[in-house]
């Protein structure tokens, strides 16, 4: 049954009747349309409400917030409200949510409203970490002055994490960058009787770009992710203040040994990167293009004679790893108290990461090719 | 009550102003704390007890104001706090907060192989000998997420009694443990006080255990943003001027409701 509200005026009294079944799960009906009718009718004389439910009709919290807004709009409009008639049940919850209501809100600002996203939190932002990135310095400072805290037994277990344990991943993703290359300059290459030059692009490409690019991907996502979320979760458990009052600086402690793990395990890697590539480009060539192996070799020596090509990749890499561990560390660091912040600081360590990969790497060529270094 | 002359304080806070952002925390405290004797500081919740550990503990900066303890001054012309008074006192997180990539042995070890010069063979004496302090001798190769609650807490007890301080802060020792564990918990700290001579600022709303351990409290009130009151929680219980310390104290709610 649905619900209903019987209104009968009488001289200055009405009354209210309420009947059928006002639980949650039934709809309103048109009872707010009536109300709010109810309700313009202004009156000139203030009236005295009576409320009644029908015995027989069910009820629930949906009656209960019925009768309390009933009884707001009501002391609003100066007309007097008289709930005596109600079962006994319903007018002691009545009274009880009218004191819980008087109790003063709680500014859920309680923390600085920097509102998110706009330029003063980005500049804001930019200040913490260029901030982050001068500590950093000064603690690789007292490192190679040999006063930092920062254990070796950490700095070897991260060059683990990030190093020999992401071989199966890179391996994959390098091979199969080698062979795509492959397979898209062949088919170009065709048109021009010159498919043997497809070693040197791919064996070009992967020391000059990609190579250094993709492992940076591969570690942004993994390594990068994997530091702002342990840190950001001993942020949360309050691990990192209790490093705080043993007075061993996070920066040392935490920070240093991933960051300098990350930054001289990444060039290992992108030349790894680089020999699994150009070895997927051979797949290509020999199983596909039936080009001999030591064919297919000779001609990626010949594009390769200046080793210049390599090193750019591996210093681009060196920037790399260093911007991947900086940002995850910094996220990890600046995760705010809850949860939610925890999965923000993860995505965000990401996000950043790679933008500022691919800014730091476009930059780079631009700097090679203005100083004539291509 | 133990003695109590007028000279041995061994931390004093003079008029600490904490705020988050625009939000003032607390306003103007100031407080001694008496050698070898445990400080609660209670009041309800969101009055800022934790808040007034942290900047005692050196993690957060008050706005104005500063915590001397006896070999200086906590905070100076830095951002944080000045290294050489933090040596002096070990800290109770309220989740323990213990390392969990280490292993208990290793994570009572940690400040003793960074600080001291000791060979390490000693150091892990030092360390299964502060585990046996708490009850915990046996456990030194357990990682903190293998351990219940109420031994996380005392594994932390442990890691703050590393470096021997002089005194201890605990950020509600006994919350969310059961109340045979937090009685526990509580002997052990009375046990700690009187052999060790350790002097301890706990922070709690434990009725039971403010009137186990303290010898001193204050009562820090979140309309005011002070201290409202402060003595011995017995006879605050019974004497106190205030109705909220009363209420408090006595666990009632004898605030009258605004009728309407």
């Amino acid at each position: 049954m649905s619900k209903s509200l019987q209104i009968t005026h009488n001289d200055t009294c009405v009354d209210f009747t309420f009947s059928g079944d006002w639980v949650l799960r039934v709809e309103s009906g048109e009872v707010k349309e009536q109300w709010n009718h109810f309700l313009s009718q202004k009156s000139p004389v203030s009236l005295n409400c009576r409320f009644f439910l029908k015995p027989d009709s069910k009820w629930d919290s949906s009656l209960l917030v019925f009768l309390l807004k009933a009884r707001n709009d009501l002391i609003k409009n100066d007309h007097s409200v008289d709930f005596t008639n109600l079962p006994e049940k319903l007018q002691n919850l009545l009274s009880f949510a009218r004191q819980r209501t008087g109790e003063k809100n709680i500014s859920s600002h309680v923390l600085d409203p920097a509102d998110e996203g706009s330029l003063f939190s980005f500049v804001k932002a930019c200040q913490q970490f260029s901030t982050f990135w001068g500590k950093w310095l000064l603690s690789l400072g007292q490192l190679l002055l040999g006063r930092s805290y920062m254990r070796f037994s950490d700095f070897f277990g991260a060059c683990r994490d990030c190093g020999a344990t992401a071989l199966p991943i890179v391996t994959l993703i390098a091979f199969l960058t080698g062979l795509t290359m492959a397979f898209v300059g062949s088919v170009q290459l065709e048109k021009f009787n010159a498919t043997i030059y497809v070693a040197d692009l791919v064996s070009l490409a992967m020391v000059r770009e990609m190579g250094a690019l993709m492992v940076a991907i591969v570690m942004a996502g993994r390594t990068g992710a994997s530091f702002a979320a342990e840190l950001g979760a001993m942020k949360l458990r309050e691990e990192i203040d209790s490093l705080r009052t043993f007075g061993i600086p996070a920066m040392d402690f935490l920070v240093l040994p991933r960051t300098l793990a990350l930054f001289f395990m990444t060039p290992l890697l992108t030349l790894y990167a680089d020999v699994v590539g150009i070895l997927g480009g051979l797949t290509v060539g020999t199983q596909v293009m039936d080009f001999s192996s030591l064919h297919y070799f000779e001609q990626t020596q010949s594009a390769l004679t200046n080793m210049w090509e390599v090193y750019s990749g591996l210093i681009k890499s060196l920037a790399f790893g260093l911007i991947i561990g900086l940002v995850g560390c910094y996220k990890g660091m600046f995760t705010g108290s809850s949860s939610a912040s925890l999965g923000k600081s993860v995505t965000s360590s990401v996000v950043v990461s790679i933008t500022l990969i691919v800014i730091c790497d476009a930059c780079f060529e631009i700097f090679f090719s203005f100083m004539g270094y291509r | 009550m133990t003695v109590s002359t007028e000279n041995n304080w061994i931390v004093k806070v003079d008029g600490l102003v904490l705020r988050y952002g625009r939000n003032t925390v607390l306003d103007d405290i100031s407080f001694e704390v008496r050698q070898g004797q445990c400080l609660t500081v209670m009041g309800p919740s969101g009055c800022g007890k934790s808040t007034l550990l942290k900047s005692m503990t050196g993690l957060l900066r008050p706005v104005a104001g500063n915590v001397e303890f006896r070999n200086g001054l906590l905070w100076g012309k830095s951002d944080s706090a000045n290294q050489e008074v933090v040596s002096n006192f070990g800290v109770l997180f309220q989740g323990s907060a213990l390392w969990g990539a280490m292993n208990l042995l290793e994570n009572i070890s940690l400040p003793l192989q960074t600080f001291s010069k000791l060979k390490n063979s000693e150091i892990e004496e030092i360390a299964s000998y502060k585990l046996s302090l708490v009850g915990l001798s046996g456990c030194e190769h357990l990682y903190p997420s293998e351990l219940s609650g109420g031994m996380q807490k005392r594994a932390g007890l442990a890691r703050a009694l590393s470096m021997d301080p002089e005194i201890l802060f605990l950020d509600e020792p006994s919350a969310g443990l059961d109340p045979i564990n937090s009685s526990q918990l509580d002997e052990l700290i009375i046990e700690l006080k009187s052999s060790l001579g350790i002097t301890f600022v706990v922070v709690t709303h434990e009725l039971d255990s403010i009137f186990q351990i303290s010898n001193d409290s204050i009562f820090l009130s979140p309309s005011t943003k002070s201290i409202v009151d402060q003595g011995l929680p017995t006879t605050m219980k019974t004497s106190s001027k205030h109705q909220e310390v009363l209420n408090f104290l006595s666990r009632t709610n004898a605030v009258d409701q605004d009728p309407l």
